[in-house]
């Protein structure tokens, strides 16, 4: 309901066109074709080896060799890289970070290749860092950190410029409860500032419930595009299920099956012998 | 330190943003790349009360290089003093020495800044141009070479100081500084070459290669020209004599001289070449920045993920999958029990793929000949006349000892991997006693790297000096195993690929370590010569002089079965001390790996 009002009103901040990416034979994506509205959470789905990351990649700057068209916030991608970087906030599904610096150093590196003035950046830093509780492990290495906390730090790293458009990568991946908490209530403050929030991510139940609009990708193609309530068109189905109808050729229940039964098979069948 | 080169390399940095670099942002990666230099990561097990102790080591071992170059340095004074003092000839030989060397040292050491893809979700996402990243990366280097550079061209300056006076001295740093931005650019253009020419995904493995073949090539032409070059013939040493010379920036940058000191005797009519000087390293430094840096990142993009999206095509093919049963059965046949079998398996075929390993341990197959010829040259004696004479002497025993570099170098690698995150493995299987898996890893480098290169060695110098010599050939494969298991299990007992590779920095007890291994070493080998001398004292020069009581028939028994007490007392330490690598338990190994 709500994307029909966005059409309407306002001009796509990120607009992807016949957008196709092949690494030698493999496809990874084939003609995607994407129009993006400011102030919407994206939950951009699929399963493994899709092309989400792939998307992704392209769209922060990393992958610049692929075909078709992409404009975000009016700047063609390809033409003007640096300018579309600046506007993107990148948080990466890996948390690859320089962890022998502490995160203030970190983020102070960060924000100078942002070209943000000191006191900004020492101000940024320490606010965020004490809302996820980091106040304490602010100088000291990250090498000791645990995964939660290195991706705290990760997600600060990608905000401190005050991006217009979020790109999230598998964003709540070691985080412990309170700071699920958090960043889902972060997500409805940077949608209410009008931010588009880009959110890939293997869990359903959180994308159901954070995303206005799911897109759906498998093997390099959208095969679903809407709300969560046009994607069940009237049925009751969880994104789950219509995840699962969408994307497996194969009765899903019956593989699961198969694999829980290897033990009990090896049970009653003992032809291999084990320790 | 740090702080000054940073500022050093700062300064010109109205150059920088000429070339397109934002100034901010380079300023920001170097700082940081050097404050992660200085902080040293924990390895994997080590707990981080070690932290402090090991920060003071550092600082310890930074003046140490730096006090081991300086000392290389007085090594390059020595054209200096050849040519007796000549200004231009001198320093040509002089710079080119340097650029021979730091071309050396970088394509081996600095490969992985120059294509260090691990900053790619870091640096790739954020509003940063190629031309600062190259920049950024090649002035980062430039660091490392400065750092280098200047205690080791300390000894020369102190040189040309005396003999020049004030002038001299201050005008030294000069040329120096050109040489570096000359060596940057040689590296850099080679790396870019090989981006071009490679196929992207490939070209990481085509750059080993390559490396290998560089790093053996210098190698080789560094150790033989130095023997070949004859000191005598510099004694009438005069520019003319060497024409060709004006071709090679080196000695451009030796004319740079004719500046200050007008004594300095140049190639008629090659004054106006100090201008290229000048020119060359700057234009040549333009050219990579400016147009080179867009593709070389592309490239390094370009082989990261398609590294990451074909693993498919790694898959191994038909051939491999039968060795690879081979392999099963040699680690069935070779341990006893399951860790063991496990450290054999990882070893064989980690080291088998990765390329940092391969890079380190393969160049070292190639050494073996070039070294064994060099110390055959010795004498002076052209490479036909000692070819010739090659089957008269004992010179196969230093032959099959070299060999032990083969061995060493592959056993000081496996314990190092970049993964060595992924070693909680070993902490979180039941495996009893690690040592297993250490004493499996070492039978796995073993047979998979000493064994076909003694083999083939063995059947080199069966060729040359006939089959009398296959027990000594046995002899030789028992101590040399002897040897490298001590080594093992003295200074290398940890978990196979369980650190994170760095330059071993422990300073003072490594130097001990090494110097004590070395001994045993020359104790064996000595001691295995002077054997072989017994049986005909005329041909070697390491032992007694046994002919006056005992006829050669005798001489020949007594040779025989003293090395056999040899053979017999080295299989017996083998024994013992494998046996103890092989129980190491957790205990002693966390203790070990302190103290590596």
């Amino acid at each position: 309901m709500s994307r029909e009002v966005y059409i309407c009103d306002m001009e796509p901040i990120i607009t992807i066109r016949n957008l196709s990416k092949n690494y030698g034979e493999k496809v990874a994506l084939n003609n995607i074709n994407l129009d993006i509205y400011p102030g919407q959470i994206i939950g951009y789905i699929g399963p493994n080896g899709a092309g989400k990351s792939t998307t992704v990649k392209i769209l922060a700057g990393i992958i610049q060799d692929y075909s078709g068209d992409v404009q975000v916030a009016g700047i063609d991608l390809a033409e003007n890289v640096l300018e579309v970087k600046k506007k993107i906030g990148y948080i990466p599904e890996l948390p690859e970070m320089y962890d022998l610096l502490t995160p203030r150093e970190y983020l102070t590196f960060i924000g100078k290749l942002f070209h943000l003035p000191d006191e900004l950046i020492e101000s940024r830093t320490v606010k965020m860092l004490s809302s996820f509780g980091l106040k304490d492990n602010i100088d000291q290495r990250m090498d000791g950190f645990s995964k939660g906390m290195r991706q705290k730090v990760l997600i600060t790293s990608g905000l401190l410029h005050n991006p217009q458009i979020i790109i999230m990568d598998e964003p709540l991946s070691g985080l412990d409860a309170n700071a699920v908490i958090i960043v889902k209530e972060l997500l409805q403050v940077l949608k209410a500032e009008g931010r588009t929030v880009f959110y890939c991510s293997h869990m359903m139940d959180v994308v159901e419930r954070v995303s206005d609009r799911i897109v759906l990708i498998d093997k390099g193609a959208i095969v679903a595009d809407g709300t969560i309530e046009e994607l069940r068109k009237d049925s009751s189905d969880s994104l789950e299920k219509i995840f699962a109808k969408l994307t497996l050729s194969e009765d899903n229940t019956e593989r699961t099956g198969s694999f829980a039964s290897v033990f009990k098979d090896e049970i009653e069948n003992p032809t291999t012998p084990h320790e | 330190m740090n702080r000054v080169l940073l500022f050093l390399i700062m300064l010109p940095s109205g150059l920088w943003k000429r070339l397109g670099a934002d100034i901010a942002q380079l300023q920001a990666i170097l700082k940081v790349k050097l404050m992660m230099d200085n902080r040293k990561p924990l390895s994997f097990g080590n707990n981080k009360g070690m932290e402090h102790r090991k920060k003071k080591d550092r600082k310890y071992t930074v003046w140490l290089t730096m006090f081991l170059s300086f000392f290389m340095g007085i090594m390059y004074v020595l054209p200096i003093i050849i040519t007796k003092f000549d200004t231009v000839i001198g320093l040509t030989f002089f710079y080119t020495m340097f650029v021979f060397v730091f071309t050396f040292t970088l394509i081996t050491d600095f490969a992985n800044v120059l294509i260090d893809t691990k900053d790619k979700f870091i640096l790739f996402p954020r509003p940063v141009t190629d031309r600062t990243i190259m920049l950024s990366r090649l002035l980062y280097i430039m660091i490392y070479l400065l750092r280098l550079v200047i205690p080791m061209s300390i000894p020369a300056w102190i040189v040309f100081g005396l003999i020049k006076g004030w002038k001299g001295a201050l005008f030294f740093p000069v040329p120096v500084l050109l040489m570096v931005f000359v060596v940057l650019f040689l590296v850099s253009a080679m790396y870019i070459i090989m981006l071009r020419v490679a196929k992207p995904g490939r070209f990481k493995d085509v750059l080993n290669y390559f490396q290998i073949i560089f790093s053996v090539f210098f190698f080789a032409v560094w150790m033989l020209s130095s023997r070949m070059i004859n000191p005598e013939s510099f004694q009438a040493l005069e520019v003319q004599a060497y024409d060709w010379v004006k071709y090679f920036p080196t000695y451009w940058m030796a004319t740079c001289w004719t500046w200050v000191d007008n004594t300095a005797k140049v190639l008629p009519g090659t004054r106006w070449m100090s201008v290229l000087a000048i020119v060359f390293p700057f234009v040549s430094l333009w050219a990579t920045v400016r147009f080179l840096a867009p593709a070389f990142i592309k490239s390094l993009v370009a082989s990261d993920n398609s590294n990451e999206a074909k693993p498919v095509q790694k898959k191994e093919g038909a051939d491999t999958k039968k060795s690879k049963v081979q392999l099963y059965k040699w680690a069935e046949m070779l341990n006893k029990n399951n860790a063991a079998k496990a450290g054999f398996i990882l070893t064989w075929l980690q080291t088998s793929r990765s390329r940092n390993f391969k890079m380190r341990v393969y160049p070292s197959f190639a050494y073996v000949p070039v070294y064994f010829f060099f110390i055959l040259m010795q004498g002076g004696s052209s490479f036909s006349e000692v070819w010739e004479g090659l089957s008269e002497g004992t010179g196969y025993i230093g032959l099959l000892y070299l060999t032990t570099f083969v061995i060493m170098q592959a056993i000081n690698y496996i314990t190092m991997s970049e993964q060595y995150k992924s070693a909680w493995v070993y902490y979180s299987a039941p495996v009893e006693k690690p040592g297993e898996v250490i004493a499996g890893a070492y039978k796995a480098m073993w047979v998979k790297y000493f064994l076909p290169f003694m083999a083939a060695i063995s059947a080199f110098t069966v060729v040359v000096w006939g089959g009398s010599v296959i027990f000594d050939v046995i002899i030789a494969t028992v101590n040399i195993t002897l040897f490298s298991v001590v080594i093992m299990r003295m200074s290398n007992r940890a978990l196979p690929f369980s650190r994170k590779e760095q330059i071993k920095d422990s300073g003072l007890k490594t130097i001990v370590r090494v110097l004590g291994t070395l001994l045993l070493m020359g104790v064996l080998a000595i001691t295995h010569l002077a054997l072989v001398g017994l049986a005909s004292p005329t041909d070697s020069s390491f032992t007694l002089d046994l002919s006056g009581f005992f006829n050669t028939r005798w001489l020949t028994i007594i040779s025989f079965s003293l090395k056999l007490v040899l053979l017999i007392l080295s299989s017996i330490f083998l024994w013992l001390v494998f046996d103890s690598l092989k129980n190491t338990d957790w205990k002693s190994l966390q203790k070990a790996e302190q103290h590596i």
